[in-house]
């Protein structure tokens, strides 16, 4: 199979993909018994009493069937819906009339993603290279003692870590703020320093709390990995452990930690939740909270759709990707 | 020439230590090809492992070692000792499965050279590669490829490369066709014999195929039950073998044109666990008496070097003809063996 080929057939599953998402969004909530519409005016009915004439409902259905994109057939309104996700429009938000949802998504986007990125990175490169010395090592004790640090970081709550990073480094020895407070205006050094500085804890948390996992499967894998005859075949070469341990472990067990990774990526824009609100930071979490908890809709579409438009192309990266590091597959079989 | 002095190999196990090989003395002389044959279990691979230095838990070495007969850059006689020094450059090894003994996401060339052996002169010794993969029947820019863009045959050529490259003394091979179909087994053997031929080196050859051992090699070792049993030429061995094992080794093999019904050897080796007193093999040897049952034979140069370990290494010659004297395939009622066997059930 050549590379071309191979390409353009993920970016074909890419966009195929997208497509049956997005169509599932479209359909579930219709699914779903009652009616968004019906439910908002008997609300307004029950607000306002017995006072809204039938004129009056007639209109107020009307105006709102074209907000929520409710109007003709089934198929009508799929095909306005396919037209508005093209051009990522969906609509206002509810809670925040007249603000347009993707204006809102855009504002959140990159706190999270910020801080996610990072951690994210820097956990898989923390918790790999643990991993492979522990896991190139096992025989020793103190890989025995990296392989521990995986093993008590993993399975603590991650709500009970935050607490106990915010209880240590904010409360008793006071080197970080308690609630973040970033500085207005224009991206200014200042701003970023504020910005680093009010993050630090959210992102220590959050690579702590990532990092056991991959502390835990890099070591399996290492382990595994050093055991196959050509690692073997490269100690009666006489190839030094460093060697080995780089070239030879890492290089194949990292396959499958890459995959870990990129999709942990995609999911980044569901933002950390619980990281959000224990240190109330602004990103898409928040503000997908907030959606779900006020009805609304617009901008919870809004979410899911960024939220699957970002776990299928950070799949597509990885497949693009994949192939600069396993010449099996940028070579074809 | 190699002397093995002694040679006892440990393995540390979860029941306790167990010997795999026992009391191995032998001489190799230089420039010879050294065949190693046995059932399996019988310590072949774990002399070959002794042989090449590679000891390290669970296996260690109780007692004797390994004197190669050449000394190392500093003038020190190579031994078991510093043998691990001269890994690929005085000493290589050719692994049986060639199909996995290559990183798969690392260019060959760069597999050529990552080792003690080459290092400060990589670029140097890539252009050398280059034309020395030619001579064994690879196109140069095999070496810029993938282990998996090569066929097994190429693989193993790779393999043979890298264990002649650097013009090692000894060569050690596992079973280095087991892998591969009869056709490129026999021109990668070839191709060794060749290579052994011109740059003079020692090579022991492990193989579980008879017919290879009588084509490539000029001395022979049988070991049973981790003993040597028989240790002497090729030819004097598969013509008039001085050891009941190695009779019976041999005659289980076919030969055109010859129709006489095979023997199997009948039974198991013993466990290492377990052995019994006296002979390894007697409780499967036709020959066997109550002197082997008691008395452990010891290698010994019945003929001008012609060792064997067996009390009566005289009477093998009339087992021998006993064997060959046997029924033709074409005389033996088959339907009457099989009734035989039904009433055994």
């Amino acid at each position: 199979m050549k590379l071309a080929q191979y390409i353009v057939q993920r970016v074909f599953a890419y966009f195929l993909v997208l497509f049956v998402g997005i169509t599932i969004t479209f359909f579930l909530p219709r699914l779903m018994p009652g009616d968004p519409i019906n439910n908002y005016i008997s609300q307004v009915q029950a607000r306002a009493g017995q006072s809204l004439s039938a004129e009056a409902v007639q209109q107020l259905r009307d105006s709102l069937a074209e907000l929520y994109g409710l109007q003709g057939n089934l198929f009508t309104q799929y095909i306005n819906y396919l037209k508005r996700v093209v051009r990522l429009d969906f609509g206002p938000s509810f809670t925040y009339y007249p603000e347009p949802v993707s204006e809102i998504l855009l504002e959140s986007m990159p706190w999270t993603a910020g801080l996610l990125l990072t951690t994210t990175l820097l956990s898989w490169l923390i918790g790999n290279g643990i991993g492979l010395i522990a896991g190139y090592y096992n025989k020793r004790r103190a890989a025995a003692v990296l392989e521990f640090i995986g093993i008590v970081l993993y399975p603590i709550p991650y709500y009970i870590l935050a607490l106990v990073v915010i209880l240590i480094l904010a409360y008793w020895l006071g080197l970080f703020p308690l609630s973040p407070t970033f500085l207005p205006g224009p991206i200014s050094w200042n701003k970023v320093v504020s910005i680093l500085y009010n993050s630090f804890l959210p992102a220590l948390t959050l690579v702590l709390a990532g990092f056991g996992w991959n502390v835990l499967s890099m070591k399996a894998l290492a382990i595994a990995t050093k055991e196959d005859s050509y690692v073997q075949f490269a100690r009666l070469k006489g190839t030094t452990d460093r060697t080995r341990m780089v070239n030879y472990v890492f290089r194949n067990a990292m396959l499958p930690q890459i995959t870990a990774l990129v999709l942990s990526l995609g999911f980044i824009f569901n933002g950390a939740l619980q990281t959000e609100i224990i240190f109330s930071y602004p990103g898409l979490g928040m503000t997908m909270r907030a959606a779900a908890g006020a009805g609304d809709y617009n901008l919870l579409y809004g979410s899911i759709v960024i939220t699957i438009l970002s776990v299928a192309t950070a799949a597509l990266v990885l497949d693009l990707i994949y192939p600069l590091f396993d010449p099996r597959i940028r070579l074809g079989r | 020439m190699i002397r093995l002095e002694n040679i006892v190999a440990t393995y540390t196990t979860h029941r306790g230590q167990v010997h795999a090989v026992e009391g191995v003395n032998l001489e190799i002389p230089d420039s010879t090809i050294v065949g190693i044959a046995g059932e399996s279990g019988c310590g072949k691979s774990t002399l070959m492992k002794v042989l090449y230095g590679d000891i390290g838990f669970p296996l260690s070495l109780s007692s004797g070692k390994v004197d190669y007969g050449f000394v190392n850059d500093r003038g020190e006689p190579v031994t078991t000792e510093n043998i691990r020094d001269e890994w690929f450059r005085r000493i290589s090894y050719i692994p049986q499965s060639s199909m996995s003994s290559l990183n798969p996401v690392m260019r060959i060339r760069d597999q050529f050279v990552d080792f003690p052996a080459t290092a400060g002169r990589k670029k140097e010794v890539l252009a050398q590669v280059r034309s020395f993969v030619q001579k064994l029947g690879l196109p140069p820019q095999a070496i810029d490829a993938y282990p998996h863009q090569l066929s097994g045959g190429m693989r193993q050529r790779i393999m043979v490369a890298m264990a002649t490259f650097f013009q090692p003394e000894v060569i050690l091979a596992d079973e280095p066709t087991t892998a591969l179909d009869v056709v490129v087994q026999k021109s990668i053997l070839l191709l060794l014999l060749d290579l052994q031929k011109e740059m003079g080196n020692t090579i022991l050859l492990v193989s579980h195929d008879m017919g290879v051992h009588y084509q490539i090699t000029r001395k022979m070792l049988i070991m049973y039950a981790a003993k040597v049993v028989e240790y002497a030429d090729t030819d004097d061995l598969f013509q008039q073998p001085l050891h009941p094992y190695t009779l019976m080794l041999i005659h289980s093999l076919p030969t055109i044109g010859d129709d006489r019904a095979r023997h199997g050897l009948p039974g198991s080796p013993p466990s290492l666990w377990e052995m019994p007193q006296g002979c390894r093999f007697a409780p499967r040897c036709p020959l066997a008496t109550a002197r082997c049952r008691r008395e452990e034979p010891p290698l010994k140069e019945h003929v001008r070097g012609r060792f064997s370990a067996c009390h009566y290494a005289n009477s093998v010659p009339e087992l021998k003809k006993t064997l060959e004297a046997g029924p033709k395939l074409s005389e033996i009622n088959v339907m009457e063996l099989m009734a035989e066997a039904e009433r055994d059930i």
